[in-house]
């Protein structure tokens, strides 16, 4: 089966620093792809990168088959990218309801964009269903900004996935969350890899090694090893990476 | 060779100190309003006013028999605690808002409209203007130089000197450059970062009231003056970079010597156009401005 | 994907923009109710200075509509308003000298505002926050200079000389001088343009606006380019001014270019600050509110800008949401909403 996402060569450099550095993977269909790495590995950037944020000075992103380099973010959105925040990047003062119906408002045809908001049915009817799978009902009238973090977190994850990319990024979607929260959220992810091919940053190890079929290994912008998650482990450069010895 | 060297000698030096001449004392107040940004993060709209201010001051404590040289230190010294009180009980009401951008240029522009209603009250609407201070000319090379100018070229470079090296070189400077840079580590080392943000107001607003001192005897008081000149102040700090003193330095002199020297070749209508012209340009190709802001390396 | 409840069992969640959209609607009803009370009561009785003053407060309260749907709804605080509203004046009152038709200077304006929005749009909206501003402000004011010193639009005096013209409406034809006619012409064009902006505010497209204001940085990754989103914006509002200029010249039989000024953008500002921002009726009611105490408190002195400006600080700071923002909550929640 074709990859749904495939990075060749990718590199950006700023001010000198190569943040990334020649950065090649794919991300298989309905898998769930992993990004580890010490701090400041340019995991982010990476993101940045793919999701049109910013351009990259090397290398290509080719999602679906379709060569997307450096399309802006609202570009890659339509071409079916969907993406997360590392910090929490919410409508803080409109409503859960009004985040994920504006996340989900591009289901509708190009034709109710100029219709009341009322009459987008394909819309709410997604809404509904992502308040009900994130367990977001009690909280749907409220502010998000006045969730909990963890809340924030897991709105964050429906809201990338409300407009139903094919490929979804999450920028370390269980950051700043409880053992429980966290366990919940790895289990939700998995679910989700039945539908949309999933890249994950992570850093909680735990996750990484429970729900990755694949791991890439980045340090200091280049690509250090990728693997299925025991090979990986087992890696003496990753250990040297990340313990600073064999 | 000789219709050169006249047009050099009559009309382009004497345009130039001109144009130097109001370009130091728009770099003053553009260094207040280029600090007040860069520190406080507030865009004081209300900044022309306090130009104004000054020349007001400087008018009527002038008129009552105040020596212009008492004047540039007394007026100034008046701002303070003025500025100090607007920082501390209008500005710090609104800072913590969502969307503080646009409450503090708000309320600031209600300031500003409340100020210079206030001087049409007080001084009405008139022109009037203060004598100038330092009479006669000095010739150079042939070319004619008011001194009251040269005067004010001297001691505004001196002042934007004095606070150049306050700013990088004094202990006081290092901490407004740390509050700027980060407010709550400053605070958490000590820093009483209040009273730094409303004296840096403050200090700001007294370099616009003393160059309000200096310009009055050349462009005339009239209630207006502080948003004709904002306009123009803006302009600098935004070319220059917002925070940036050194900007607010070059595109100070820089601008109002195009403007100087552009007036001598079209007609002064075309002023406003160019400067605002070359305000879209800086913003749409370098939006940063020539230099960085005052807290970031 | 599985749903534990039934949709319908739950209690639906509610809109709370839209809820609050009709709360506006409310309140504008209630206002265009007592605008015709009004115009029945100034025709009875013969008047012709509190219906044109009115009238001239409606006229305001479509600029202050323009500044709304930028700040409001856009986050766009736009200092330079006036230049739509003084160039529609102009435009129509130089159409008027030269066909004494209300259609073709409507048509006229429409086209002129449209044209001018999109090509200031694009300078101005490289930028936003307080540069955007300055933009605004500049352009302005470039525009306001350079009206004055045109001698062909009569510099500094302007243009007098409006004709009266007969506004045929199909059903009837009202006279651009009668006071309560064209009162309420005015009237119908201001709701018609809250209307409209209102509709609009409530759409997918809309909703995108209202997201640029919540938080810019993450709308591109909704699907939408936030430029464009801001032009339209920017020229939906060029034309809301630019119209609601034009019937400047017909109510007062001249245009000057202080319709092009600072001053009258700041009022603007000012008018929808004190109203409310965001709730587009805030343009309308503070239009009045702001008319009548000008006029109030300019019959006791002549400085009345002083109170207006100091009232207009104190609304900054203690009422951040406006006039509105005391009515409009209690509505929404009469409205059937269990607004917090």
């Amino acid at each position: 089966m074709t990859p749904v996402l495939e990075v060749h060569g990718l590199g950006v450099a700023f001010g000198g620093i190569r943040a990334v550095d020649g950065v090649s993977f794919v991300a298989e269909r309905n898998a769930i792809t992993t990004v580890i790495g010490p701090n400041g590995a340019g995991k982010s950037t990476l993101f940045n990168l793919i999701s049109g944020l910013i351009r990259p000075h090397a290398g290509r992103v080719v999602l679906d088959g379709i060569d997307r380099t450096a399309a802006p973010p609202h570009l890659m959105q339509r071409a079916g990218l969907g993406r997360s925040f590392q910090i929490t990047n919410l409508f803080f003062e409109l409503t859960v309801f009004e985040n994920l119906r504006l996340a989900a408002q591009r289901l509708e045809p190009q034709g109710r964009l100029l219709q009341p908001v009322g009459r987008s049915d394909r819309a709410l009817a997604r809404v509904d269903a992502l308040v009900e799978r994130f367990k977001l009902g009690a909280k749907a009238s409220e502010l998000a900004g006045a969730l909990s973090h963890g809340e924030q977190r897991r709105l964050e994850i429906a809201v990338a996935l409300a407009a139903q990319p094919s490929v979804l990024l999450l920028d370390e979607p269980t950051q700043g969350m409880s053992h429980a929260d966290t366990a919940d959220t790895a289990v939700l992810i998995r679910d989700l890899a039945r539908d949309v091919t999933i890249l994950l940053i992570e850093h909680d190890i735990g996750v990484v090694m429970d729900i990755s079929n694949h791991i890439v290994v980045m340090h200091q912008g280049k690509k250090l090893a990728e693997g299925a998650p025991a090979v990986v482990r087992a890696d003496s450069a990753v250990k040297s990476a990340y313990f600073g010895h064999a | 060779m000789t219709v050169f060297l006249d047009y050099l000698q009559f009309v382009l030096a004497p345009q130039m100190i001109t144009g130097l001449a109001l370009g130091v004392a728009v770099v003053l107040v553009a260094l207040g309003l280029t600090i007040i940004f860069g520190l406080l993060d507030v865009i004081n709209m209300a900044h022309g006013e306090f130009y104004a201010v000054g020349a007001y001051l400087a008018l009527a404590l002038g008129a009552s028999g105040v020596s212009f040289w008492l004047l540039l230190v007394i007026v100034p010294l008046v701002m303070i605690p003025i500025g100090y009180a607007v920082e501390r009980g209008l500005i710090q009401r609104v800072f913590n808002s969502p969307d503080r951008h646009v409450t503090t240029l708000l309320l600031t522009f209600g300031l500003g409209l409340v100020v210079e209603e206030a001087l049409k009250v007080v001084f009405g609407p008139n022109t009037q203007r203060p004598p100038t201070p330092i009479t006669g000319a000095i010739e150079v090379m042939g070319v004619i130089l008011p001194n009251y100018r040269l005067f004010l070229i001297v001691f505004g470079i001196a002042i934007m000197a004095g606070v150049a090296l306050v700013i990088n070189k004094t202990r006081l400077g290092a901490i407004v450059r740390a509050a700027a840079f980060d407010r709550n580590m400053a605070a958490s080392l000590g820093v009483p970062v209040t009273r730094v943000f409303a004296g840096t107001f403050a200090f700001g607003v007294a370099l616009a009231g003393l160059a309000g001192v200096l310009l009055a005897p050349i462009y005339s008081v009239f209630p207006t003056m502080g948003r004709d000149f904002v306009f123009l102040a803006f302009t600098v700090v935004i070319v220059g970079g917002m925070g940036s003193i050194a900007g607010a330095v070059v595109a100070g002199l820089l601008i109002t010597q195009i403007q100087a020297l552009s007036s001598l070749v079209v007609s002064p209508v075309w002023s406003d156009p160019i400067v605002f012209g070359i305000m879209v340009l800086v913003l749409v190709i370098r939006p940063q401005g020539l230099f960085g802001r005052l807290g970031h390396a | 994907m599985h749903d534990a409840v039934p949709l319908k069992a739950r209690p639906p969640v509610v809109d709370r923009l839209s809820l609050a959209m009709r709360a506006s609607h409310v309140l504008v009803a209630v206002f265009v109710a007592a605008g015709l009370v009004f115009a029945a009561v100034g025709a009875a009785i013969g008047d012709t200075f509190f219906l044109r003053l009115a009238t001239e407060a409606l006229i305001f309260a479509g600029l202050a509509l323009s500044v709304d749907i930028l700040l409001g709804y856009t986050g766009l605080l736009s200092l330079g308003q006036a230049l739509y509203f003084g160039l529609g004046a102009y435009v129509s009152a130089v159409v008027l000298k030269e066909i004494p038709s209300f259609w073709a200077a409507m048509a006229a304006v429409l086209a002129v505002s449209l044209v001018t929005g999109l090509a200031a749009g694009l300078i101005a909206n490289r930028v936003r926050g307080v540069y955007f501003a300055l933009v605004t402000f500049g352009l302005a004011q470039v525009a306001a200079k350079a009206v004055y010193n045109t001698r062909s639009l009569g510099a500094s005096d302007g243009l007098i000389g409006i004709p009266i013209v007969p506004i045929d409406l199909g059903i009837t034809t009202v006279m651009s001088n009668a006071p309560a006619g064209f009162f309420l012409v005015t009237l119908t064009i201001i709701v018609i343009l809250y209307g409209l902006s209102a509709y609009f505010l409530d759409t997918p497209f809309g909703r995108v606006l209202v997201a640029l204001r919540a938080n810019e940085r993450r709308v591109p990754f909704l699907g939408y380019s936030t430029r464009s989103a801001r032009l339209v914006a920017y020229v939906a509002a060029a034309v809301v001014a630019g119209m609601s200029g034009a019937l400047y010249p017909m109510l007062r039989g001249f245009v000057s270019p202080e319709l092009l000024f600072f001053s009258t953008s700041g009022n603007a500002v000012i008018t929808v600050v004190t109203g409310g921002v965001g709730t587009l009726a805030g343009a309308l009611y503070g239009s009045v509110i702001l008319t009548v105490l000008k006029s109030v408190i300019g019959s006791w002195t002549q400085h009345h800008l002083l109170v207006i400006g100091l009232l207009f600080m104190a609304a900054v700071i203690f009422l951040p949401k406006g006039l509105m923002g005391l009515v409009r909550p209690r509505i929404e929640r009469l409205l059937g909403g269990d607004v917090k």
